[in-house]
């Protein structure tokens, strides 16, 4: 196709029918549809990321992040929303351009026309793979680091191998039973309860059995939750970091009446938290 | 696709048993209506006798009547066989142990020939009969199920107090989930895959005619007991039926479990035979990259049901024998273990909402290409994301588990083959873009129902990277928003894509076009209730509400009646669309052969498609999406070409 005469070297240089790689760029983005396409993904992503902070809102609305762990977790909500933002934005542009701005054609018989026979584009092919696979890295790499952080605030002090951190830890024995919370207080006598009463600031750490069918017991505001089980214990902790009373409710059907199986914990102040364990009958801790 | 029909081969001539008596012969006599009298007479048999032998008075460690669970079990099982008998599905395993093998006269009777409407009421092994039958039976399902949803719906909706006994809840919630699940899966491949896959290829029939009769007949079966159970104390437990509470219910969970292990027989001998059908039936020429997308979604489809099926069938052949002989897989207090019975099921569970998608998602790429006029985009792409699909989804079930209390070392793996999982669904949303890329829509109902279901999945994608996440799940697992994402999913995207399919295939399938302005405004109006239902139980779950109750906090009251209202016309878009198909598919004129201009084999063939689809062979000379125009930007790359090389030139 070349009519160009090659030039006069000892090499004669490979005739090329592709353009340079700044002008092909710049060309491309010179066409309409793609800046409109670009302008609508600029706006659309805004709007993602502003969804963002919505869901986090509905989160809020009953007085969480009560805890560290709830803090982190909505967090990760707002990165995920921001990271995957720009691979949505433009997804649903080219959805909604492909609506509004390409021609369209309606009526019973197929249209005369085709459309433009592109089968593959490498350029795109490889971008849009290595786009998603470093979105999707990231989402593992922050989500098992975050993982870890939060486990072994929750975990890590009772561990049968691992030295107690010092900083001081209530244990709870959680049991759920059809349909209804117990708390028992093993640090504290022995003493036991329908609500729980924790401390604010203190890092609580749950032992979670079942004495029928699987329960899961969750605490809303605190971000935390993990099945009961009968015949097994599981285990999680969490620091409640903010005054208040929030809801726990059971979170895995269990019967007749699981909607009602659900109670208040209550944070409240150290010395509170010893007032009312005096008044259940155990010692003044600590 | 090109098709040249002047072809003929020559066949090699198979030996033929002797012919005894009219074609078909005790076929002749059996229908739906001997296979009803066989199962009832068998039930009842099963049950008298039964009754007098079963230990009364027997109870398993959760005081459920043991004895009773086994006579129940015994005769839903003698139903299923006693139907299967009567209806004469074993007739060619029979004749052929007698030595009097079914002839090629006896096949073509079984294949419907000349028997007019009645063929529908048979055991017909034509893969159009058994894929409208597959329609019909679909359409009563979601129809039952819906009408559960408006139940449930209703209930959620009303919140000044309970309208519903909480027993009754419980076993609607069930209900409606195992229902809708059973008509998912069969939803694209039940009607679609047998009554279109094998003419796409250029096949004359299913690879195992008989086989897929009886895929359809052991599904038609299964449905009773599972019916049954409403009126036996129901599945109270959701559709997962956890154990040990499931043991708790008794009765009502032999129906599930019945309906399970004979539902995973039913896709197990589908999926083999649509593999088959797909692997070595192809038409002359159509090697592996002239393949139909849409062939490759049934094959990935049907490979993740064969491989996983089977685990929810334990899980459900482990539990009745919990049930009805007083073991002890799932009882704790005996030494089982309630983590083997999460751990079978979801290994199922999650492959099975693949099952459900991918076929779907396959589907649609395919009428894109029709209705964009243009060829599908890198289809070496879309078989990775299949292929990919298909690999990552057999090691993520535990992000079901997340919170079952295992140590948390455990999550890190699968939340990893989670994530990456978004990756070979990327390769599929980017072969959905790149088709779209600078193509004219020919706006069209099917065309339409695309756009919905990309938003859908973009919905259910994001919202899927959340929960992979094992902290976020920590708020959200359990919650309404689980249910949220999993319906963008299933119905946002399983069933608005069926949708989508059905209306497309249905000129070929039903003889007639689908009234495109009354199936329209219904699928309209259902994905514009949809959205308002599931996103306010998105902010339902964010706020904190727990799955499967039926009160709460009034803090949930709004986003609860937004979504029933919501669900109230999701149920009225659904009426229109069911009112486009029965009066589209009862209208007089006949649609044209190709009313698309599409260029697969099955637009190539008559409609009505005659008995052996097609009267000639077709042979393939090139792949189905040789549409399009040369690129005029490619002209434009030229010009530039031409600045460039004159640049080089030096001087
Ligand atoms: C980007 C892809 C997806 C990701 C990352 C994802 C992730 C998840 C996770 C982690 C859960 C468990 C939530 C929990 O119970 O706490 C879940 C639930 C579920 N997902 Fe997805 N999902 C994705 C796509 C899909 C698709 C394509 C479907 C169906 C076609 C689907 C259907 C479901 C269903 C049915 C459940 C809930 C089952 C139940 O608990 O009853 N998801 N998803
Ligand atoms: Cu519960
Ligand atoms: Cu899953």
């Amino acid at each position: 196709m070349s009519i160009i005469t090659p030039p006069e070297t000892d090499q004669p240089e490979e005739p090329t029918n592709r353009a340079m790689p700044t002008h092909r760029l710049k060309e491309y983005f010179s066409r309409p549809y793609v800046r409109r396409i670009l302008i609508m993904a600029v706006i659309i992503m805004a709007g993602v990321i502003a969804l963002g902070w919505v869901v986090v809102g509905f989160m809020n609305t009953t007085g969480a992040p009560a805890s560290d762990i709830m803090v982190e977790l909505e967090q990760t909500v707002l990165i995920f929303t921001i990271a995957s933002a720009p691979l949505i934005a433009i997804t649903l542009s080219i959805i909604f351009y492909s609506l509004t701005g390409w021609k369209h054609s309606s009526g019973d018989e197929p249209p005369m026309q085709d459309s433009p026979a592109i089968r593959t584009n490498p350029v795109a092919v490889i971008a849009w793979i290595a786009a998603t696979s470093l979105l999707a890295g990231f989402l593992v790499v922050w989500g098992l680091i975050e993982l870890a952080t939060i486990t072994s605030n929750a975990y890590g002090s009772t561990s049968a191998n691992q030295q107690p951190t010092d900083v001081k830890q209530i244990d709870i024995n959680v049991t759920g039973q059809q349909w209804v919370w117990s708390f028992e207080y093993p640090d504290q006598q022995g003493i036991t309860s329908d609500t729980l009463v924790v401390p604010v600031n203190t890092p609580l750490y749950f032992n979670a059995t079942s004495v029928d069918v699987i329960h899961d017991f969750w605490i809303v505001e605190l971000g935390v939750k993990i099945d009961v089980n009968p015949g097994a214990i599981t285990n999680t902790g969490v620091t409640p970091t903010k005054l208040g009373t929030f809801n726990i409710r059971c979170a895995e059907l269990c019967g007749l009446h699981h909607a009602y199986m659900e109670t208040k914990i209550e944070v409240v102040t150290q010395e509170q938290f010893d007032a009312w364990v005096r008044d259940k009958g155990g010692m003044k801790t600590a | 696709m090109s098709v040249m029909t002047t072809q003929v081969f020559e066949q090699p001539a198979v030996i033929q048993p002797k012919q005894h008596g009219k074609p078909g012969g005790f076929l002749r006599h059996t229908s739906i209506f001997t296979g009803l009298a066989g199962g009832i007479v068998l039930a009842a048999i099963t049950y008298m006798i039964g009754s007098k032998l079963v230990p009364w008075g027997t109870q398993n460690a959760d005081f459920s009547q043991v004895g009773l669970n086994a006579l129940i079990a015994a005769t839903m099982f003698a139903w299923v066989i006693g139907f299967m008998a009567g209806i004469g599905a074993f007739a060619g395993p029979i004749r052929w142990a007698l030595g009097h093998d079914l002839t090629h006269d006896d096949a073509e009777y079984m294949a419907g020939k000349d028997q007019g409407k009645f063929r529908y009421w048979k055991y017909t092994t034509d893969h159009k009969v058994v894929g409208t039958q597959y329609f019909v039976m679909v359409l009563v399902l979601l129809g039952v199920g819906g009408f559960l949803a408006m139940l449930i719906r209703t209930e959620l909706g009303w919140t000044w107090g309970e309208l519903f006994d909480p027993d009754f809840y419980n076993s609607i919630i069930g209900t409606h989930g195992i229902v809708m699940v059973v008509s998912l899966i069969i939803v694209v491949t039940g009607p679609l895959g047998n009554f279109i896959m094998p003419i796409m290829v250029g096949a004359r029939d299913m690879a195992f005619p008989r086989l897929n009769a009886l895929s359809f007949w052991l599904l038609f079966a299964a449905v009773p007991p599972l019916l049954a159970t409403l009126f036996m104390g129901g599945i109270r437990d959701g559709w997962s039926v956890y154990q040990p509470l499931a043991t708790q219910a008794g009765m009502g969970m032999v129906g599930y479990q019945v309906l399970i292990i004979v539902f995973a027989f039913s896709t197990g001998v589908a999926s083999v035979n649509l593999i088959t059908t797909a692997v070595t039936m192809r038409a002359r020429g159509m090697n592996w990259s002239r393949v139909p997308i849409f062939v490759i979604g049934i094959i990935a489809s049907s490979v993740m049901g064969l491989i996983w099926f089977p685990m929810y069938q334990y899980s459900q052949a482990f539990a009745m024998s919990d049930l009805v002989v007083n073991s002890s897989f799932y009882n704790p207090v005996a030494g089982g273990s309630v983590w083997l019975y999460e751990n079978l099921f979801w290994l199922l569970a999650h492959p099975e909402v693949y099952v459900i998608v991918v076929p779907a998602t396959a589907g649609i790429l395919e009428l894109m290409t029709v209705f964009l006029r243009k060829p599908l985009f890198s289809y070496k792409l879309a078989i990775a994301g299949f292929a990919g699909v298909v690999g990552i989804s057999a090691i993520v079930w535990v992000h079901h588990m997340y919170m079952t209390g295992f140590a948390p070392q455990v999550g890190y793996p699968f939340m990893l083959s989670t994530e990456l999982i978004s990756i070979p669904f990327g390769f599929l949303v980017l072969v959905a873009l790149g088709t779209m890329w600078r193509g004219k829509v020919w706006t069209r109902l099917p065309m339409m129902c695309v756009y919905a279901v990309i938003w859908d999945k973009v919905i259910g994608g994001i919202t899927g990277v959340y929960l992979s996440d094992v902290p976020v799940d920590q708020y959200m697992h359990g919650s309404m928003f689980v249910v949220a994402h999993f319906h963008f999913m299933l119905m946002g995207a399983g069933l608005f894509g069926a949708m989508a399919c059905i209306s497309y295939w249905f000129p070929k399938m039903c003889g007639r076009m689908l009234n495109e302005r009354i199936g329209s405004i219904g699928f309209w109006v259902a994905f514009f209730g949809f959205q308002l239902t599931f996103f306010s139980m998105f902010i339902a779950g964010l706020q904190g509400m727990p799955r499967r109750v039926l009160q709460f906090d009034n803090a949930f009251n709004v986003s609860n009646w937004v979504s029933t209202i919501g669900a109230y016309i999701i149920g009225i878009g659904m009426l229109i669309f069911l009112y486009a198909i029965i009066t589209s598919w009862r209208g007089k004129t006949w649609a044209p052969a190709n009313p698309w201009g599409a260029k697969t084999l099955e637009w190539q063939t008559s409609t009505p498609v005659p008995l052996e689809n097609f009267p000639v062979l077709p042979v393939v000379t090139s792949d189905p999406y040789g549409y399009g125009v040369p690129d005029p930007y490619d002209a434009i790359e030229q010009e530039l070409a031409k600045d460039d090389n004159e640049l080089k030139v030096p001087q």
